[in-house]
């Protein structure tokens, strides 16, 4: 099975295709493909990139180009979220190309990268982002300070005014909330 | 283990995997090693107000709008001055965004219009700071009408009189003789004593500034009859009536009307009669003396305005001087009314003028 075989069974191809026409038609409907497919194509470029923000300049400038081609796209049958990680890889080889790195052998591991066994982490991951949001405020907060902004739990504790035990707790329950809602996804 | 200690032991572990990032996670797959293998993804997850940031950027790109593109990296990087600016106002200087995109063109405009504010604000300082009282030395001469108040009452003021020796024909044509404000002897054409005792100069009872045409023979400048005689009136004169003036009703006075003055009934404004008003009134102009000494006031003048709408009789009564009354005489003497009015016929009326000489 390819990689855009396992996107397929991710998404509802109907409900895509009626969206993107409808995008196509009025563009203000794009908010609503951005909206489903934004983890996917950060967890996309984060992989591949060294630091934060090359990874949201890259993801920027996917979302640029989707919106600017999305009159060229023609629906094929294959999922929104394939067509936004082909530009993607695109918008990295452009990227180490003007760096100077090797092109050719750069996107033959993006090439590689993107199997099935790719396609499925960066659902994972695109899921993960997703529970985070879920999580009770406190624990959201926590999880985003201590991982995204890899702020120490002493920094933390004085943000919120708790002690550093009632973060560390906070830490805890997050990741456990979010490993037991992965498991029940991944079943 | 109690719980305490698998909340520190988690939090040591991912310190561990926080300070090396590319170091390998424990494979074997417990609950405890799964909670760090999630910190460890959780580490690439979006900043928080990227994905909201972006979203606004594409909506105003479908608005048709252009954002800045410039990356987090470029805003970051900027200089230990503006990291400081960035910490006072993050939205402003992009480090975070605070629901709309950062544009440069909003910040540049933003502070061309403030600089333009300032700008103003600043000249208007400069421009009262820098002005010097000036004293203008242009005359400047109001003029203001007033009803002349008759002392008693608003009677007409009587002008006229009228004389003659009884003869047959009527006075003849001449001009009046002398104002005064008594009469000695009163105007004869034909005298019966050519070569009188104690001569005495004919006067009329007038207002002795009038100025009058001087001709060689007197009589009653409204007749038309040009042979010598002193009228049909009596009392000696001039004229059909009694009294010792010429012409009029009789009386020792001059012109229309009856008793001393001249020139007929002069009236006040008020009690039916309407006061006149002035349609040429040229301003009088300053002596040179009085603009040079930066003289200023008011002189008021007696006037007559006659059922003609010209002025006469001109009377300074509060005189300013340094040649202001004659300036003011002058030009009021050019003067032309539209008339006061009685019962629907242009009448004399009487009245102040008031001259106001003013520097600026």
């Amino acid at each position: 099975m390819n990689a855009v075989a396992n996107l397929a069974n991710l998404t509802s191809l109907d409900d895509e295709r009626l969206l993107i026409q409808a995008a196509q038609k009025d563009p203000s409907r794009f908010s609503e493909l951005y909206e489903g497919n934004f983890n996917r194509v950060y967890a996309f470029v984060a992989r591949r990139v060294k630091d934060r923000e090359e990874a949201q300049d890259v993801t920027a400038e996917v979302f640029h180009q989707a919106l600017r081609n999305l009159g060229r796209f023609q629906w094929r049958g294959v999922p929104f979220a394939a067509w936004l990680l082909r530009i993607a890889a695109n918008a990295l080889a452009d990227r180490w190309q003007r760096a100077g790195r090797e092109v050719s052998a750069d996107s033959a591991e993006l090439e590689a990268e993107s199997g099935p066994a790719d396609v499925i982490e960066i659902e994972r991951r695109a899921m993960l982002f997703q529970l985070v949001d879920r999580l009770p405020s406190d624990q959201r907060l926590v999880v985003v300070r201590r991982f995204v902004e890899q702020k120490s739990i002493r920094e933390i504790a004085t943000e919120l005014g708790r002690t550093e035990g009632a973060v560390k707790q906070l830490q805890f329950r997050a990741l456990e909330t979010l490993r037991k809602k992965m498991r029940k996804s991944d079943e | 283990m109690s719980n305490t200690s698998v909340y520190d032991e988690l939090d040591q572990a991912i310190d561990q995997m926080l300070a090396e990032p590319g170091a390998a996670l424990p494979t074997e797959r417990t609950s405890f090693n799964e909670l760090v293998q999630l910190a460890q993804e959780l580490r690439d997850m979006p900043p928080e107000n990227f994905k909201n940031r972006l979203q606004l950027e594409l909506e105003w790109e479908i608005a048709g709008r252009t954002v800045s593109n410039e990356s987090e990296d470029a805003r970051q990087n900027v200089g230990a001055a503006s990291s400081a600016s960035a910490n006072v106002l993050p939205s402003l200087f992009g480090k975070s965004w605070a629901g709309y995109p950062v544009r440069r063109i909003n910040f540049a405009l933003s502070l061309a219009v403030h600089g333009i504010m300032a700008f103003l604000a600043g000249a208007g300082f400069l421009m009262v700071k820098s002005y010097t009282p000036r004293i203008d030395t242009r005359p400047v001469v109001t003029v203001r009408l007033e009803p002349y108040i008759v002392p008693a009452g608003s009677h007409p003021s009587n002008g006229g009189g009228s004389g003659g020796a009884a003869e047959r024909l009527r006075a003849s044509r001449g001009v009046a003789p002398p104002a005064a404000q008594e009469q000695l002897t009163p105007p004869i054409i034909l005298r019966n004593n050519s070569q009188p005792r104690l001569a005495a100069v004919t006067t009329v009872i007038a207002p002795p500034d009038l100025s009058l045409p001087r001709m060689r023979e007197i009589g009653d400048p409204l007749s038309v009859l040009a042979a010598p005689s002193n009228g049909a009136g009596v009392g000696g004169g001039i004229g059909g009536k009694a009294g010792g003036g010429v012409g009029g009703d009789g009386g020792p006075g001059r012109g229309p009307g009856s008793g001393g003055g001249c020139c007929g009934n002069v009236y006040s404004p008020g009690d039916g009669i309407s006061i006149p008003r002035a349609i040429y009134s040229p301003e009088p102009e300053f002596s040179e003396e009085a603009r040079r000494s930066k003289y200023q006031g008011e002189v008021t003048l007696l006037a007559t305005i006659g059922a003609d709408g010209r002025t006469r009789d001109l009377l300074v009564v509060r005189s300013l001087g340094m040649g202001l009354d004659e300036k003011a005489v002058e030009a009021v003497r050019t003067w032309r009314f539209e008339p006061g009015m009685k019962d629907g016929r242009p009448v004399a009326v009487q009245m102040n003028i008031i001259v106001n000489f003013h520097l600026f």
